[in-house]
């Protein structure tokens, strides 16, 4: 076994993990259900990578997650922070058996459970009063309101993987700048308590074969991250971790003061340095307008939703993460129903370490995947492919590029889905005809599509078909289509080590040289009121730099220092 | 003022307004923590959103619970963090005595004096009311052999107040023997040597010191005992896992066999490893029935657990790295990086080791040792929020019989420092200042009194007439405190109520400084909306 655990930090990286866990959890009870499409029951996906099995104190069986998720206290909205197992029963908790004095009890509004919420919990306790509740109104009510990621998570998770920031003394919104999160680890127990956790989930891998690490990068979840990996460097230093740097929309939105403006740049610039120098491959994902990009060709995203956005990086997550848990078969063996198994140091080693050392990566996304024939609507795989990563260049010749892409769920002629062989060779014919080509592109190709559990959001525009298919006519009536419509998405998602990241990257170390060393100036006396003395400044625009000369040894940029 | 510039969006309020916000979050802070303190205080159960229960008597627990918004409060709130995190306690007094500070300015103010010379006047008291904890301190001689019986009263006081009598007494000795247990002469204490745990239990609270090590995991093997006794302990921090070494950049145009040969090429030298372990086994344990335990920080994969379980070892992965440090400590040998350093000194001794198991929770208990300078304090409680209570007791009590050693003195407590205290700054200190300080000085002094008027309030006593009788039995010199149960003065000696000398000492020091921040404030930055107009 080669196990996977997962982290997540911050408010964005719940939201996207909330959507990864509910395709995990909509895999796993396709797979179970005997009316459900064959292709579900013979993934030839080994689950165990990502989730645990594990007891509750009654003797009940559970299979949760390996996943330390960490938030801001009160960002866990109606969900326990000790999940959904392993409650005790409140009739126990109400006596205090530790104090003869005066009680006094102080109890918050309690969180009232959304439609969706409600339905689960009813269909749990097999309860059919709830039976009233439609599908219809629980895609309804997420639609209109979603304040947290537990609202619209179908997922159960161990007492140990959720992890609330107490004592810190922001609101979420205040929350969004390096300095600020910068003692959260240290702080208090809060390190410790964090580490602890994180070994018991390690502790019980035969073989752990990375971390798969969400952080929300924008704010002060970013100096938490860089301190936990510090101390994931440090108890297991041989785990390779791969860093998704994920980015919600309203992180994103312009600052209103010039001020303001330089701390984001500045916090930018010192987190992207900061978090690639403690891990083995970062992928920035994030677009300032999603639902302006070509990634959202065939979605109608809603930009100021978390709600939304995230979910669609959450699908290509989950498609860029299935070669880690296809079985490691035999060279001869072939499997018909996936191959291009990975794990995660490999898939590291060759993105990051192949002609050159680039540990940027760019995520790219086709979502849906078009069919192979694709005769309604003319439209190629690679041309589908477009980023989820910001400030990249569209164009760009880079023949020392590799790329690791995942392919599953395709429909073949006739709207049946495509076998591997198919696949593969579209891909390689593709490859042959393309104009720039990468020097090296290992791919993986899964038979199984991505499934659309039902609190997935109505993000699809109405040229998607109820199997992802492209429709050469928009079916009328509805603008945006969610879970009742689209059951699957044929997708494809890429990691891709090349250098039209270098926008990326000559924007941050531009920022930070501009405003960061500029002397008495404002962003200057921010850096250091992070807690960075010149020295240390210095270090991450040279880290910077390092990256960019890497893939431009002209870089007019990396020379240039004062 | 710099915070200005951070947020220039902010609306500026006029001093006047912004000193009375600064002294209304104050009291409002003072106000909720109040009824925490001492062994008559509320113990809060504060109930979640979503459910969660906390349970807390500790000042420091209950504040960062609290979703504090206001920025005054958030500054007083970090300076008591602060204060527990310097020296373990006192909390709840840091916030009483900052609100009360600033309640009495508020009169002084509000009659027309100038914060500024409040401040001076404060200062001037700080410091001589920190000469005075000097003079009033009760020395504690700490030779070789520890005061037990002083070491026990301190750790009872201070548990006393977060547990009732029958569970704080049952903490008392577990406290003092850990801390014992730990010391060494001549250095400082590091309670990371002592190590809690806690496990679920049925019905009741109960917690015992063990002399030894408690692990929260257990082997990873079914063939390996679950109970040996006579046992070798192993720590050590050696990778025993095939890890994917670093390939070079060709590893993907290289063919199959080369790559099956360099897996079969690092497998070999786990195994190697491993090899090296079951050696030093056989060499110890030939012609005996001793045991054999490997208690490992990095990890064991489960070739290398077969190889171990067949050479009859147990063994755990993943040990705590403070484990590493604690279990030698405990049993004696030390720690290895390196097979090729194993040598049978290396080895611990424990006279039994077993395995506890709860669901799905596993412990590993390490017992029996040899004189152990490390030790675990295990606590097991019903549910988890009755367990954190007792664990944040449990620390409490090991922080103040740490500071007792540390401090070689102990303060008399019940409000009996506070009320010999104000009298010293009234009738000895004021008359040496000039003018108007003089009424800071004065101000301070009426401040401290928070401390005994709030033990008496919750203990539900006339606040008016315990004051009233503390301060008369001080005139005519007897140093006497509280009794919550009658409102009488007692002598706190006698009773064995004793209080950390470097707590008061912290609390005397840091109050003042943030109240004069606070003060001195020419204009605060309203920020958010949460905060109400002061009227
Ligand atoms: N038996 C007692 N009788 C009277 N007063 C007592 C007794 N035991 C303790 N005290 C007093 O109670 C006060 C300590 O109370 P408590 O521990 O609740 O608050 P704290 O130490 O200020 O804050 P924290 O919440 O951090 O512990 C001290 O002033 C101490 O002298
Ligand atoms: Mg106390």
């Amino acid at each position: 076994m080669r196990e996977i655990v997962t982290l997540q930090v911050g408010g964005f990286a719940n939201f996207v993990g909330s959507h990864f866990w509910n395709f995990q959890n909509e895999l796993l009870e396709l797979a179970e259900d005997p009316e459900a499409d064959p292709v579900f029951k013979n993934q030839d996906l080994n689950m165990d990578v990502f989730y645990r099995y594990g007891e509750t104190y009654q003797g009940t069986p559970t299979y949760t997650p390996r996943l330390l998720s960490i938030g801001l206290q009160g960002s866990l909205g109606s969900m326990s922070s000790c999940g959904t197992l392993y409650n005790e029963g409140s009739s126990a908790s109400s006596s205090v058996m530790t104090w003869n004095g005066n009680v006094s009890t102080q109890a918050s509004e309690p969180h009232k459970k959304n439609l969706f919420l409600q339905s689960l919990y009813a269909e749990e306790q097999e309860n059919d009063i709830q039976r009233e509740i439609t599908d219809r109104d629980i895609v309804q009510c997420l639609e209109n309101d979603v304040q947290c990621w537990t609202d619209f998570s179908k997922s159960h998770y161990h007492p140990q993987s959720l992890y609330e920031l107490s004592g810190m003394w922001v609101d979420a919104q205040k929350f969004d700048n390096y300095g600020i999160g910068r003692d959260s680890f240290c702080g208090g127990l809060h390190g410790e308590e964090i580490s602890e956790r994180l070994r018991f989930f390690v502790e019980e891998c035969d073989h752990i074969q990375g971390f798969q690490f969400i952080v929300d990068d924008s704010g002060g979840f970013s100096p938490l991250a860089v301190d936990f990996l510090e101390s994931i460097a440090d108890e297991y230093t041989n785990v390779p971790v791969l860093l998704y740097a994920a980015r919600g929309p309203g992180s994103l939105m312009d600052p209103l003061s010039q001020k303001h403006r330089i701390s984001r740049k500045l916090h930018d610039a010192v987190s992207f340095s900061r978090l690639s120098s403690l891990c083995n491959l970062i992928v920035p994902v994030g677009l300032p307008s999603l639902s302006r990009s070509k990634a959202s060709n065939f979605l109608c995203i809603k930009d100021e939703k978390p709600y939304h956005c995230s979910a669609a990086y959450a699908a290509t997550l989950h498609s860029v993460s299935m070669p880690f848990r296809m079985e490691l078969l035999g060279p001869s063996a072939n499997s018909s129903y996936a191959c291009g198994a990975l794990t995660v140091n490999e898939a590291v080693q060759m993105l990051s370490g192949q002609a050159r050392q680039n540990m940027v990566t760019i995520l790219d996304a086709a979502m849906p995947a078009p069919s192979l024939t694709g005769n309604q609507v003319k439209q190629t795989l690679l041309g589908s492919l477009q980023p989820l990563t910001p400030e990249i260049s569209d164009h760009v010749e880079d023949l020392q590029s590799v790329a690791s892409m995942t392919v599953h769920g395709v429909l073949g002629s006739g709207g049946q889905r495509a076998s591997i062989s198919e696949v593969k060779d579209m891909v390689h014919s593709a490859y042959e005809h393309a104009i720039t080509r990468p020097m090296f592109c290992h791919l993986s190709v899964a038979q199984c599509p991505l499934p659309i559990p039902l609190p997935f959001p109505s993000i699809f525009s109405n040229h998607v078909g109820q199997h992802g298919e492209v429709l050469g006519t928009p079916i009328i009536g509805s603008p945006s289509r969610g879970s009742l419509d689209v059951h699957t998405i044929p997708m494809a998602g890429r990691l891709r080590s090349s250098s039209a990241v270098l926008p990326f990257l000559e924007n941050r170390l531009g920022d930070l040289r501009k405003f960061g060393f500029a002397r008495g100036g404002v962003g200057a006396e921010l850096l250091r009121s992070w807690g960075f003395a010149k020295d240390e400044s210095e270090d991450m625009a040279e880290t910077l730099s390092k990256m960019i000369l890497e893939l431009n040894p002209h870089s007019q940029m990396s020379s240039d220092s004062d | 003022m710099s915070l200005r510039v951070l947020n220039p969006n902010a609306e500026v309020l006029n001093k006047s307004a912004a000193l009375h916000m600064n002294i209304n979050a104050a009291k409002g802070l003072q106000d909720v923590l109040k009824t925490n303190l001492g062994p008559k205080g509320t113990i809060k159960m504060l109930v979640g959103g979503a459910g969660d229960i906390k349970l807390t008597k500790d000042g420091n627990t209950l504040l960062k619970e609290m979703q504090i918004q206001n920025p005054t409060a958030i500054m007083i709130a970090r300076t008591a963090v602060a204060q527990d995190d310097i020296s373990g306690d006192g909390t709840t007094s840091t916030v009483l005595f900052i609100g009360e500070l600033m309640k009495q300015s508020e009169r002084y103010i509000d009659e027309g004096m100038h914060p500024r010379v409040l401040v001076d006047g404060f200062e001037i008291a700080k410091k001589a009311t920190l000469q005075f904890i000097e003079k009033f301190k009760t020395p504690v001689v700490m030779g070789s052999e520890p005061d037990k019986e002083i070491l026990r009263m301190v750790a009872r006081t201070t548990v006393r107040t977060k547990l009732h009598e029958a569970l704080a007494d049952q903490l008392t000795d577990i406290v003092v023997n850990a801390v014992l247990c730990i010391r060494k002469p001549e250095e400082p204490i590091d309670l990371f040597m002592v190590e809690i745990m806690h496990m679920r239990h049925k019905f009741d609270a109960d917690t015992r010191l063990v002399e030894g090590l408690v692990l929260d995991h257990g082997s990873r093997h079914p063939d390996m005992k679950r109970r040996a006794e006579n046992c070798y302990i192993l720590t050590s921090n050696v990778s025993l896992e095939y890890e994917k070494s670093e390939v070079n950049s060709g590893f993907f145009y290289s063919n199959a066999e080369q790559r099956e040969a360099m897996v079969l090429a690092e497998r070999r030298q786990v195994d190697e490893r491993v090899r090296k372990i079951i050696e030093l086994k056989n060499k110890v344990c030939s012609g005996n029935d001793n045991n054999f335990v490997v208690i490992n920080q990095k990890g064991i994969d489960p070739p290398s657990l077969d190889l171990l379980a067949r050479a009859g070892i147990i063994a755990l992965r993943r040990a705590k790295r403070r484990n590493m440090e604690r279990l030698v400590l405990a049993c004696g040998g030390e720690a290895v990086n390196s097979v090729d350093d194993l040598t049978p000194d290396c080895l611990g001794w424990a006279g039994l080791v077993y395995e506890h198991v709860l669901g799905e929770e596993k412990y590993t208990f390490v017992e029996e040792v040899k004189n152990p300078h490390s030790c675990t304090i295990l606590i097991k409680g019903p549910n988890d929020h009755t367990i954190a209570q007792i664990k944040d007791a449990v620390r409490d009590g090991l922080r103040a019989v740490k500071n007792t050693i540390e401090d070689e003195a102990v303060i008399l407590g019940a409000g009996a420092f506070e009320v010999a205290a104000r009298q010293y700054l009234v009738n000895e200190v004021k008359k040496t200042v000039q003018g108007r300080a003089q009424l800071g000085v004065e101000a301070f002094a009426d401040a401290l009194l928070v401390v005994p008027k709030t033990l008496a309030e919750n203990a539900g006593l006339d606040t008016q007439d315990v004051i009233i009788s503390l301060k008369g039995e001080h005139e005519r010199g007897n140093v006497v405190g509280l009794n919550h149960n009658t409102g009488e003065p007692i002598d706190p000696q006698m009773e064995g109520i004793f209080d950390n000398y470097s707590v008061k000492w912290q609390i005397i020091n840091s109050g003042p400084v943030i109240t004069s921040q606070l003060l001195l404030v020419d204009e605060v930055i309203r920020a958010g909306r949460n905060m109400r107009k002061p009227t």
